[in-house]
């Protein structure tokens, strides 16, 4: 030994529990939100180019004559693609972009819960995507000359974060699925895009879709998310609504109950699998 | 077990099968490790050498908790490493060469906090040690730099500053040169050594299949191939297995034919390895004794091979490899990919 | 000192035979990609359910506001723009989106880069996968359309000639298009959007895709007659549906042949533009050590 080894550093407790669970949620989540400051190119693509997508649908309302009350539906269910994207492409593919970048092995050998790691992607993923959210809802409220009439502003924030709870659940939970199912994750992400649009009502109330297919399509937390914030948000909403507000809220409760539950589950499986058949965490490129 | 043992395994096995996408039938059969059996104290060094496809990275990922063992088991600062993955965890962290680690939008600072906070630690200290280590590791002027824009060479010296970052009480290093110039190689081996000065409990596995670097950074050596541990024990003894033995270096002209198999056919001659080398061969021989000599230079004067330069040296553990494996190391590379 | 060549080397002959070697190789390597990843009926789910989803969302949308007036002939308008502009999403992705693929995922944009192949038909070639998915989900569509919703088509009142040469011309734009995209790819991280649907899903509201120029605001609407798609769509509704397609105003006072020139003219700027930013895209790529990053964040 050399004689003027000092120790680098001192020991210093470590935080456990619930404290490291914290400290991982944030430290995830910091990517997610400063990655997107550093390289500004989103804003164009993201934002720009999604207020004018999302345009496209309400003039074709204007098109074929339809009540102004559905250019409003339209930016609201348009602002909310943004967070269903975010879950796609940056919750549900994330666990496989991971793997193949390195740091799933990396994640798993570290002593903190993979919950929180995927938390914290998507409390990442919500703080980045609010923004563009935001700004379809706003500059396409501001174009369109939306009306708004919002009975309880609280109601509508408890709406719209069990929505974004219960939604982000389920993008936790096929982050695993997508991860075990390897190279096929980027298209299921890519599939499963444009059908939801359709089947959570997107750009009209899911009442039309009829009662089997709304009720089929509430396993999507947007479906009923939508449609109890369109109610609470435009006078005709409620009568457009599919179900009442209350059971809407109670379902998108227990979807977020049952979503994170299941994500959990699945977690475990994932690195159980991927520990016994050793091939999970390997890069497939 | 001994409290003592910070690794630790018993008959530790790894079979791989590889199953049929579309029939789900199990194809193939990998053996990638068989009947391990290692002891590694705490405070040690231990190298793990051998080729690509040896099984190096088999063990570690099971030492690391990525991967069950078939067969066997294994322990790791005194625990199971497939029942107690989480009590090893918090005590152990790794780092594989050629691999980058983190996000390539993050600084070199936020990438190494973050994984920092992974492992609990308190922010203020994760960048006290950031700096400190960046420093020591010759970083320092990158901390701000996106890992993205850094050079394989620096992006690695940051992949090891992660490992080190938590003060592991066991490091696992998987061919952390790999890849590095030999500046930058020079300057983790120190790197190393130093950590391992200044934290002498702190226990480190390291596998490589550069001989030099297990030969000088190395307490034990375990020589792997083909899954299986040949031999295990301190550079220096393993080298002395070949002391009483007479190793010689030979530059010839064209072999015009000859073989390996015609020289170790010749009495006293232990092992011969004939390179192809500019313009002639290059022959290397393990010999029972001196007097075995006479015997090959009568053979290569037979073929009418010259010998251009003859040297006798000391046993280095590429001797030791060719005398346990049969060949030389960079002749078992990809030969048998796992 | 070895002796200079007696000529430039400007061999037109071995240029051409370098990008016709990049684009045979990079369709067989995009359809290994595009398509090994699952079994054939798999496969074929997945290419029908996503066109068919996003023609329902416009059929549901016109359905409710008109309760199913699908006879009106602003339907097939509807229908046939939504069903061909999948082209749109599908070439520009497949060409722009191997940029990204190749440089984040496979890791190989490197190699492609100094391999002795000419990158812009190299990426036309990675699109080709993308068509011939994208050409079975227009197919279904269309049949969808016509079995289902009644889509006026009539195979002896089509115009053929018409019809093929817009769709070849418009497929030749639209991969003119995903260069000028896969040359800005070099230059952007890897985000979780592909660049070619976010710029497809803009211009769809540019290109009278979905609803005629007119329902757009004045100040927008030169940008529409700028886009060279609105050209090839209509183009293509007036060889499948014939006299019903002259009802719609936006280009009434333009004969085919006039139309067809017009789209021939914004492909050839288009290629002049393709051009320009491939170089300048790739020159700010290697100035500023862009060509083998990865950014995942």
């Amino acid at each position: 030994m050399s004689s003027e080894a000092r120790p680098f550093f001192a020991p210093v407790p470590k935080a456990s529990g619930w404290r490291l669970f914290l400290k991982t949620v944030v430290a995830r989540a910091y990517p997610r939100v400063i990655g997107q400051q550093r390289e500004r190119s989103w804003l164009f693509f993201d934002v720009f180019l999604s207020i004018l997508a999302v345009s496209a649908y309400v003039f074709v309302y204007r098109a074929i004559g339809a009540p102004e009350e559905y250019v409003g539906f339209v930016v609201v269910g348009g602002a909310m693609t943004a967070f269903w994207l975010n879950v796609l492409w940056s919750m549900s593919s994330q666990l496989y972009w991971e793997k193949e970048s390195g740091n799933l092995a990396l994640y798993i050998m570290a002593p903190n819960s993979m919950m929180a790691i995927l938390l914290g992607m998507a409390v990442g993923g919500i703080v980045a995507t609010a923004l563009r959210a935001a700004a379809i809802l706003l500059v396409g409220s501001l174009i369109f000359h939306v009306q708004y009439a919002v009975g309880s502003l609280p109601a509508l924030a408890a709406v719209f974060l069990l929505t974004l709870a219960a939604l982000y659940g389920l993008g936790m939970m096929s982050a695993s699925l997508f991860l075990l199912w390897g190279r096929e994750a980027w298209h299921l992400a890519n599939l499963a895009q444009e059908p939801i649009y359709l089947l959570s009502g997107f750009y009209f109330p899911v009442k039309n879709l009829g009662f089997w297919v709304a009720v089929a399509a509430s396993i999507i937390p947007l479906t009923l998310g939508l449609d109890a914030m369109r109610q609470l948000l435009f006078p005709s909403g409620a009568a457009l609504g599919f179900l009442t507000v209350p059971v809407e809220v109670a379902v998108l409760a227990v979807l977020c109950v049952l979503f994170l539950v299941a994500a959990r589950w699945l977690l475990g499986y994932m690195e159980r699998m991927a520990i016994r058949e050793g091939r999970l965490l390997e890069s497939r490129r | 077990m001994s409290a003592d043992l910070a690794i630790e395994t018993h008959n530790l096995g790894r079979i791989y099968t590889i199953r049929n996408r579309r029939e789900r039938r199990i194809r193939k059969e990998v053996v990638a490790l068989r009947d391990v059996n290692l002891q590694i104290p705490r405070g040690e060094l231990f190298g793990l050498l051998g080729p690509n496809g040896a099984g190096k990275t088999t063990l570690i990922k099971i030492l690391t908790t990525l991967l069950a063992p078939t067969t066997g088991w294994a322990r790791v600062a005194g625990f199971d490493v497939v029942r107690e993955p989480q009590k090893i965890r918090p005590r152990i962290n790794m780092v594989s060469g050629g691999e980058a680690s983190g996000y390539g939008l993050l600084t070199v600072r936020e990438n190494l906090w973050m994984f920092a906070q992974f492992y609990g630690l308190p922010s203020r200290e994760a960048n006290r040690r950031i700096e400190e280590l960046l420093r020591r590791i010759g970083l320092a002027d990158r901390i701000h730099t996106k890992s993205s824009d850094l050079s394989t060479g620096l992006r690695q010296k940051m992949n090891i500053v992660r490992g080190f970052l938590t003060d592991p009480e066991i490091l696992f290093l998987d061919e952390p040169t790999l890849g590095l110039d030999v500046n930058a190689a020079r300057d983790v081996r120190r790197f190393i050594r130093e950590w391992l000065d200044a934290h002498p409990d702190r226990t480190v596995l390291l596998t490589t299949h550069y001989m030099v670097e297990a030969d000088e950074l190395c307490d034990r050596v375990a020589i792997i191939s083909q899954g299986r541990v040949l031999a295990c024990d301190s550079p220096e003894a393993l080298k002395r297995r070949l002391q009483r033995d007479a190793l010689f270096d030979i530059e010839i002209t064209a072999p015009n034919g000859l073989t390996s198999a015609m020289l170790e056919a010749l009495p006293g001659v232990r092992k011969a390895v004939l390179t192809d080398d500019d313009g002639g061969a290059r022959l290397n021989l393990i010999l029972a004794a001196d007097s075995a000599l006479p015997g090959v230079i009568h053979v290569l004067t037979e073929r009418a091979v010259q010998v251009r330069h003859l040297t006798k040296r000391e046993p280095t553990l590429e001797d030791v490899f060719v005398e346990l494996v049969g060949r030389p190391l960079a002749e078992e590379e990809g030969s048998d990919e796992q | 000192m070895s002796t200079p060549p007696i000529y430039q080397s400007t061999n037109l002959p071995k240029t051409l035979s370098a990008a016709w070697r990049s684009f045979r190789i990079a369709t067989w390597l995009g359809w290994q990609i595009e398509s090994n990843w699952t079994d054939p009926i798999l496969f074929a789910i997945y290419s029908m359910l996503k066109p068919l989803a996003s023609a329902a969302i416009l059929v549901v949308m016109y359905g409710v506001i008109t309760n199913g007036q699908f006879e009106n002939p602003i339907f097939p308008y509807i229908y046939l723009g939504n069903a061909f502009y999948i082209y749109v999403g599908a070439v520009m992705t497949g060409v722009s989106w191997a940029v990204i693929d190749d440089r984040e995922h496979y890791r190989t944009l490197k190699y492609i880069y100094v391999a002795p192949i000419r990158l812009p038909a190299y990426w036309l070639g990675r699109g080709v996968a993308r068509f011939l998915t994208g050409s079975f989900a227009v197919l279904i569509t269309l049949a969808a359309g016509v079995l289902f919703l009644h889509v006026p088509f009539h195979p002896a009142r089509v115009d053929w000639p018409l019809f093929l040469l817009s769709l070849m011309l418009g497929v030749v734009m639209l991969a003119l298009m995903g260069l000028v995209l896969a040359s800005i790819s070099l230059m952007i991280a890897h985000h979780f959007f592909l660049i070619g649907e976010a710029v497809a899903g803009a211009l769809y509201l540019l290109s009278g895709a979905i609803f005629p120029l007119e329902v757009l605001p004045p100040w927008l609407r030169p940008l529409g007659f700028a886009m060279p798609i609105t050209y090839w769509l209509e183009l293509l509704r007036r060889s499948l549906l014939g006299d019903l397609a002259r009802g719609f105003p936006t280009l009434s006072g333009f004969s085919n042949g006039q139309l067809l020139g017009i789209l021939a003219g914004l492909s050839v700027l288009f290629g002049l533009l393709a051009a320009v930013t491939y170089r300048l895209c790739d020159h700010q790529a290697r100035e500023k050590g862009l060509i083998d990053q990865t950014t995942n964040y």
